[in-house]
């Protein structure tokens, strides 16, 4: 990215006294090449590799639990298949309703471990290192929140795809069922890659207030947990003494308006029983990319502030 | 052309002016950056690496300008800052090889040149543990190491003796010139203790305030004065007395006694005048000059040492 630069006045002497330190002739690559560089280091850390094997244990339990009832379904298959071939009707998770029926715990996987993915660097002052080499404050920004989208990305798609491959083997013919599940399968691709990014927004935006863990995952679990619990409870109460207002309450919950979002994917009507009657999924997939938008403005505002 | 370059550098932030109006050329080899705790050593070290942008005036590294350039120059520099940078739940390899590859090199060259630059600073089989359990000499150490990984032509270390016990402080001192010396690296050591610099350095940069007090190499600094320093075991004062008498300019410092060496008729006075007292004379030597008169008090220090 930048021309080589002229040898130092006083390099030969590294070869009169020679004690075996050899100066790096080789590549330099620049910028992108770090931000790439850091974004890898960063997924590996979001699942523990490099790390003790502690660390490893709470994404993968809970992408488990997360993904424990889709592959429940997966091992079940035959079951499913033989009683819908009796004529029962099954209730079976979907595409489409995974993600609002388990969103606590991918909620969990981001409390666990957006910190991880910000504070350590703050707390350890790692991140003068960074911004003293070829990185600028927002190139960190950004591959810190690309890691974490592609990390939640994985976790959100590890249960589609065991559902896939359930609903392919609860059809007779497997080869065509693959045709026919593809289209139905395809939606959840860019859903969960925008509900991925919107809880990598938040969740990294947040955590990046404090240097500590535990205080930014308590952030974490006031946004995520407590709101959307009032705004459930708000939204009860309007259901009951039939407020208007209440039904449109859901566009401001982290999870609701993702949840919604994600319907518009599959061209689905957000449930009214949770949704409310008023509001379309298009009006949840604004709020989700308002969100979105918010939250990385705020965490590129906020790296701005930070030079070492 | 010089390494570092510096001309009418000034960083003020509101009324405290953290550097003002230096101006500055420094040569390749081992310089000391020597200040009090305030005195604009990191300032200026910031202001080299692009993190401030200097208030007027500018600064460059081997003819970069640290503003336009910021980009070029980090390549060519290595920062070992002056705070604890190290996280602990990694071990050293991983974390190196993570900053070599931040600085733009291969993966592959990255690993090579971790393995090299470990052995370089003294970590062998600690470097697969993790940084957690480190002694603070050892994260000295890695610390070091990552500022070298990607060959750098130029250190930048602040203060790197920090929190060390004497044995630590010793490796680092020699590592650091080791690494000056051997290595064809340019070291700029940002330091408050005078005698480190005085161990390892060629050139001294003395700043106080935000201005420079002196820039010079080191020897410089020590050489001779026209100062004999007389000790005698006891009766000093007498001496002092007696020296005054003969309309020498003499000054009492504990059991010695300073006195200006005129011309070569001091040494024969000296000698008369402790025979005269029956003294019993200890030596009789020629003053160094020493660094810590740079800060001691400006206005005799530079004249002892002229």
């Amino acid at each position: 990215m930048t021309a080589p630069n002229q040898p130092a006045a006083t390099s030969p002497a590294g070869s009169i006294y020679d004690l075996g330190y050899r100066h790096y002739e080789g590549v330099r690559h620049g910028r992108l090449y770090a931000m790439w560089s850091l974004y890898v280091e960063s997924l590996r850390g979001v699942w523990g590799f490099g790390r003790p094997t502690t660390a490893k244990a709470a994404p993968f339990i809970i992408l488990g639990i997360y993904s424990l009832l889709a592959i429940v379904q997966l091992a079940f298959s035959s079951v499913f298949a033989q009683a819908m071939a009796r004529g029962d009707t099954v209730e079976l998770l979907t595409y489409a309703n995974y993600f609002a029926t388990l969103s606590p715990f991918i909620v969990l996987f981001c409390i666990a471990q957006g910190p991880e993915v910000v504070c350590r660097d703050q707390r350890y002052s790692v991140l003068p290192l960074y911004l003293t080499r070829a990185l600028s404050a927002v190139d960190y920004a950004v591959a810190k929140i690309a890691a974490f989208t592609t990390s939640l990305f994985v976790a959100l798609m590890v249960p589609m795809i065991a559902l896939f491959i359930g609903d392919v083997l609860m059809k007779a013919d497997a080869f065509q069922a693959i045709g026919d599940e593809i289209p139905h399968f395809l939606p959840a691709i860019p859903a969960s890659f925008l509900i991925a990014l919107g809880l990598a927004a938040i969740s990294l935006a947040l955590s990046s207030f404090s240097p500590r863990r535990a205080y930014s995952a308590m952030g974490l679990v006031a946004y995520f947990l407590i709101l959307e619990a009032v705004l459930a409870s708000v939204f009860a109460i309007g259901v009951e003494s039939s407020l208007e207002w209440t039904s449109r309450i859901k566009l401001l919950g982290p999870t609701s308006a993702l949840s919604g979002a994600n319907d518009w994917f599959f061209g689905i009507r957000p449930d009214p029983k949770t949704f409310g009657e008023v509001l379309g999924a298009d009006a949840y997939l604004g709020a989700a990319l308002l969100s979105v938008l918010v939250f990385t403005s705020i965490l590129l505002l906020k790296y701005r502030r930070v030079r070492s | 052309m010089a390494l570092i370059e510096a001309i009418g550098l000034s960083k003020h932030y509101g009324a405290v002016k953290a550097l003002d109006q230096l101006d500055l050329a420094v040569e390749p080899g081992i310089i000391g950056l020597v200040g009090a705790n305030g005195a604009g050593k990191s300032t200026l070290i910031k202001i080299l690496l692009g993190i401030l942008s200097p208030t007027s005036g500018r600064a460059t590294v081997m003819g970069m300008d640290s503003v336009r350039d910021t980009r070029a120059i980090r390549q060519i520099v290595g920062y070992m800052p002056e705070h604890d940078c190290l996280p602990p739940d990694v071990s050293a390899t991983e974390f190196v090889t993570h900053m070599a590859r931040i600085s733009g090199l291969p993966r592959t060259a990255a690993r090579e040149r971790t393995a090299e630059v470990l052995r370089h600073v003294g970590l062998y089989e600690e470097r697969y543990r993790q940084i957690g359990g480190y002694s603070t000499g050892m994260k000295q150490r890695v610390k070091l190491a990552q500022a070298l990984v990607h060959d750098p032509k130029l250190l930048l270390l602040d203060e790197p003796t920090n929190g060390l016990d004497p044995t630590g402080r010793d490796e680092m001192l020699d590592l650091i010139k080791r690494t000056g010396t051997s290595f064809g690296i340019t070291v700029v050591v940002a330091s408050h203790l005078l005698g480190e610099i005085e161990q390892v350095g060629t050139y001294l940069v003395a700043i106080d305030a935000g201005k420079l007090l002196r820039a010079d190499t080191i020897s410089s600094f020590t050489k001779r004065t026209p100062v004999l320093a007389v000790e005698v075991e006891e009766g000093a004062d007498r001496l002092a007395q007696a020296l005054d008498q003969k309309k020498l300019r003499t000054r009492l410092d504990g059991t010695r006694i300073l006195v200006a060496i005129n011309d070569d008729t001091v040494y024969d006075m000296i000698r008369d005048a402790v025979a005269n007292l029956d003294l019993p004379l200890v030596r009789m030597q020629q003053e160094r000059g020493r660094l810590e008169d740079l800060f001691r008090d400006a206005a005799p220090a530079a004249e002892g040492i002229q």
